[in-house]
């Protein structure tokens, strides 16, 4: 079987960003799933130390109300 | 000399004379506290992510400001928190000081290019009609 395994990289290395904005959102949702859920650094290729960074981004911009704690499905 | 920035969200049905107040009132006693004011600007009505307080809608406001005395600034968070018309508000640490629009775009700019708009527009109509009054 020749399975090819699509390469990995850092987004924010291969685009030379070093810092991150909560107030970025459309950035920020690239990085969780429909959920609202924080995708794992196995599934994106983020860097730890971009994906510490990332991760307290999104967490920061959750409390603002500007990015999802969940599925939006629970509203009435 | 430390630098912060302060996003609250402030009623979105508040117009813009209310929004004003609001913003002038976070100002004074920002400055009370001891915090210079580099940059205070509406950043918009958005959708928020989740219902707060039965709201859906929110004015977003950004409040970037320096300062020197840290203690403060649970002093400021709690003004905040008892602000009624302040929805939800964070403050987060800035790590370089932020640009400061030379072009302060407050609402009270804003109104009055809309109003200068507004009067061209005007004046374009009643040239417009003008014309058509002549042909």
């Amino acid at each position: 079987m020749a399975f090819q395994s699509r390469r990995k990289f850092c987004y924010f290395k291969e685009n030379g960003i070093t810092d991150i904005n909560y107030k970025d959102v459309k950035l920020l949702k690239r990085f969780i799933t429909d959920q609202g859920k924080i995708m794992p650094r196995r599934v994106t290729g983020t860097s730890s130390k971009m994906h510490r960074k990332l991760v307290r981004a999104i967490k920061q911009a959750r409390n603002i109300a500007l990015l999802p704690y969940t599925a939006v499905s629970t509203e009435g | 000399m430390r630098y912060y920035e302060s996003l609250y969200i402030v009623n979105p049905n508040y117009e813009n004379e209310r929004l004003d107040k609001e913003i002038d009132s976070v100002s004074k006693k920002a400055t009370e506290l001891g915090f210079k004011s580099l940059n205070h600007k509406p950043w918009g009505k958005k959708r928020l992510a989740y219902a707060i307080d039965g709201h859906k809608y929110g004015a977003y406001i950004i409040f970037q400001f320096e300062t020197e005395s840290v203690s403060n600034l649970s002093e400021f968070e709690r003004f905040m928190v008892l602000n009624k018309s302040v929805i939800r508000n964070q403050t987060v640490a800035l790590s370089a000081k932020p640009e400061i629009d030379e072009a302060e775009s407050s609402l009270k700019t804003k109104k009055e290019e809309g109003q200068k708009i507004k009067k061209n527009a005007q004046n374009n109509t009643s040239i417009d009609e003008q014309k058509n009054n002549e042909e």
